[in-house]
């Protein structure tokens, strides 16, 4: 193999954050098809009945969703923290333990919702308003379990010292995805 | 553009690093290409069950009918023959043509044809293919089953596909599979998409691509925007088979708070629509090339086709309506699903007649992958106009779930992806295995598949046009469709003579990569992409230094071109006329 063309070609890393910049964006733009045919289903059911919920049933109480959102918005914001720290070369991991035990907390938060759903006789075969919130929660906890499975790698390879700025910064925007998604699953299931 | 040094991995030695887990491109293309010709053969021989019901309604299958069918005698049963025609389709679509064009020759290709050493994320590139064996693993276990297979057809409509209707466990196999495949497809879309932009050897911007890389990488876009669409359609009807919830349930969720089966229907059209394109792409690329390689002339338009086919990527995803006209759709809507739909013969007329132009003229070398190409443009024609029939609403109503959609989705999708995928293997094979396949027998085999194919597609839209449904067991129980037996035994004689001509390709090609003793020139084609630069077959790093790309993939029959070449290399200084 000749090594002539690295002369000219780009710096290693700038490579690398470009090349992988490019797919994550790409990987995002499918997981976003993923639950924005979720959101369209969501929209048709809602918009074809003419009361929401349907068959008389009652809102789940905010409480426990209230949780949820402020636990992930706690480990978005604490993901930020690492972000930073990291781009300042003086990472801080803590902040990535914080991020990942928020995110377990998240999922804790979701089974204590799932439970509290239940108690309250409220299954996924209860029609199509429990199908709707358990088959999102499912997903989106499903994908959370994903994204702590990549903070684990991730920590994995900082500590191999083989990670880059921008592995740092896609499984930040993977996390934060999951944030944005969770906040419009909150607005429209159960806030509104 | 930005090329660089890639991480290579080390060249592999032992059987299993090198063709089970091996991460080099052309490997993981080949190891697609045994997979999509596997599934060739099992789709096919679905075929012939069908078609022998068809033909011979209440009649044995020769041979193997006793054997896979001994409580009646050999007489495919009702309920096998639904399972047919899904699986037939599900396996043809997904596990035949995706794999065989987009599999193999997305991966063979692409970093051949722009120059580099591998694809971008190798690894990734493994995964999506052990992924795609265990989603056929899945669904042909679904064979295995008490209740057998998925038997809803390939569409898996609610609420055939629902507990309701299939309360087997081959459906939600069907389902887990294709959930699979999609996950094994974003993975490839996403490498693709990635290769082609970072990759390109320097010098080569987009539009100097061979059209085959432009229909692969606008292939890909469409697999990673659309196939989650389908995915999160075949998760919601998981969880409506395995935890009870009642998305696809009919019933309005109003009065009974249960869900709608017509929202399956959309959410797998919003896919399946730019499906259709994702199979045909790759396929209109190659062809754009190869005519223009064996007629010995610069692609006519290239610059148009690619943007022709572009355009058609963006508008195809807008007209998924047009499958669902029968739907109670509002009539505003039919009406602009149909304008929108009929705008796509506006770009497909600017390629087609740029095809045209390119072999207008030209010093043209029957070759078998022209032979095969020709064919392409023949039957797409006919597979295309016939789709202004289906997309129009007042004659779709009439002709919809007949055969004749049956005939047009097979000229489209079915002959001429199939045709495009055999002139690229016969095209690629000395750069794949470093051999030539024999030409006389491609020809052979083309003729006859042109035959066959032609009987039997064009059959199938003669007794559509005659009222025939397309997923009955046995339509002559209808007087009217009494009188289409005749026909419907020629199409299976049709079909006969397609399947005996794919024998003659399966003996050629296993002769040709196992046995054959001639090995291929470096460039026996004689043209001038970037691929053909290198030894045959492609050696592990591909280019031993990476190409500097001066020209385009076309440049053919330049009269300045000195010595006795016609053609020039992409690395080569344009001739100046």
């Amino acid at each position: 193999m000749s090594n002539e063309f690295t002369a000219d070609t780009l710096n290693g890393t700038i490579k690398e954050q470009y090349v992988s910049n490019i797919s994550m964006i790409v990987t995002l733009v499918s997981f976003t098809m993923l639950f924005a045919t979720m959101f369209l289903g969501y929209a048709l059911y809602r918009l074809t009945s003419e009361t929401w919920p349907p068959m008389g049933m009652e809102s789940v109480s905010l409480g426990l969703p209230i949780l949820s959102t402020v636990i992930i918005a706690l480990s978005s914001i604490s993901f930020c923290m690492y972000e930073r720290s990291y781009a300042k070369s003086d990472a801080q991991s803590s902040w990535l333990w914080a991020t990942s035990a928020f995110g377990t907390l998240f999922l804790v938060s979701q089974l204590m919702l799932w439970s509290s759903l239940q108690a309250s006789g409220l299954y996924a075969s209860s029609g199509i308003f429990g199908s709707i919130i358990y088959a999102f929660t499912w997903v989106h906890s499903a994908h959370i379990l994903m994204g702590l499975g990549a903070l684990a790698w991730l920590g994995l390879r900082i500590k191999r010292k083989k990670a880059i700025l921008m592995t740092v910064k896609n499984v930040g925007k993977f996390w934060h995805f999951l944030g944005i998604v969770w906040l419009i699953m909150f607005i429209t299931i159960f806030a509104i | 553009m930005a090329s660089f040094e890639q991480h290579m991995h080390p060249k592999p030695t032992t059987f299993i690093s090198k063709y089970i887990i091996s991460y080099d491109h052309k490997v993981i293309g080949k190891q697609f290409l045994w997979y999509g010709i596997l599934g060739l053969g099992i789709g096919g021989m679905m075929a012939l069950l069908i078609r022998w019901t068809l033909a011979f309604p209440g009649e044995a299958f020769p041979i193997l009918g006793h054997f896979l069918f001994p409580e009646t005698n050999g007489v495919v049963p009702p309920d096998v023959y639904a399972m047919l025609f899904t699986m037939h389709g599900t396996i043809m679509i997904f596990y035949a043509i995706t794999p065989i064009l987009i599999g193999a020759f997305g991966n063979f290709c692409i970093p051949l044809m722009i120059g580099a050493r591998d694809m971008v994320f190798p690894t990734l590139n493994m995964l999506s293919f052990h992924f795609a064996v265990l989603s056929f693993v899945l669904l042909l276990a679904g064979l295995f089953t008490p209740l057998g297979a998925a038997a809803g057809g390939w569409t898996s409509y609610p609420t055939l596909s629902t507990l309701v209707g299939s309360p087997g466990i081959g459906q939600t196999l069907w389902t887990l599979a294709i959930f699979v495949l999609g996950v094994s497809s974003t993975m490839g879309a996403i490498n693709y998409i990635t290769t082609i932009i970072v990759l390109r050897a320097p010098g080569m911007g987009y539009f100097d691509m061979p059209l085959t890389v432009w229909g692969l990488w606008l292939t890909a876009i469409l697999n990673a925007i659309f196939l989650p669409v389908l995915g999160a359609g075949c998760l919601l009807l998981i969880f409506d088979r395995t935890f009870g919830t009642q998305f696809f349930l009919a019933g309005a969720a109003a009065t009974n708070g249960v869900g709608d089966p017509v929202l399956f229907q959309h959410v797998f059209w919003i896919f399946g629509h730019p499906e259709v394109y994702i199979l045909i792409l790759p396929a209109w690329g190659m062809v754009s090339d190869f005519l223009s390689f064996f007629a010995r002339k610069p692609a006519f338009g290239a610059k148009a086709t690619a943007l022709a086919m572009t355009s058609i990527t963006i508008l195809s995803t807008l007209v998924y309506g047009h499958h669902m006209f029968t739907t109670q759709m509002s009539p505003l809507l039919t009406q602009s699903f149909m304008t929108l739909t009929m705008t796509i013969s506006i770009p497909s007329a600017i390629f087609f007649a740029n095809w045209l132009g390119t072999i207008w003229k030209g010093s043209i070398r029957f070759t078998s992958p022209m032979l095969f190409s020709l064919g392409v443009v023949f039957v797409f024609g006919l597979g295309g106009l016939t789709g202004l029939y289906l997309g129009t609403v007042t004659t779709d109503i009439y002709l919809h779930d007949t055969y004749f959609v049956v005939g047009h989705f097979h000229y489209t999708m079915a002959a001429s992806v199939l045709l495009g995928g055999f002139a690229a293997i016969y095209f690629w094979m000395p750069k794949m295995f470093g051999v030539m396949m024999n030409e006389t027998w491609a020809k052979i085999h083309f003729w006859g598949t042109m035959l066959g194919l032609n009987i039997v597609f064009f059959g199938m839209m003669l007794v559509g046009y005659a009222g025939m449904h397309r997923r009955l067991y046995n339509p002559f129980v209808y007087e009217f469709l009494e009188k289409t037996i005749p026909i419907n035994t020629w199409i299976t004689w049709g079909a006969l003579i397609m399947g005996a001509s794919q024998i003659i390709f399966v003996i050629s090609f296993i002769y040709a990569v196992f046995f054959e003793k001639e090995k291929a020139g470096d460039n026996p084609w004689e043209v001038g992409t970037l691929e053909w630069t290198i030894p045959s077959p492609a050696p592990h790093y591909n280019f031993d230094k990476i190409p500097v790309v001066k020209c385009g993939p076309h440049e053919l029959g330049n009269p300045s071109l000195t010595g006795d070449r016609d053609f020039q290399y992409q690395t080569e200084e344009l001739v100046q006329a």
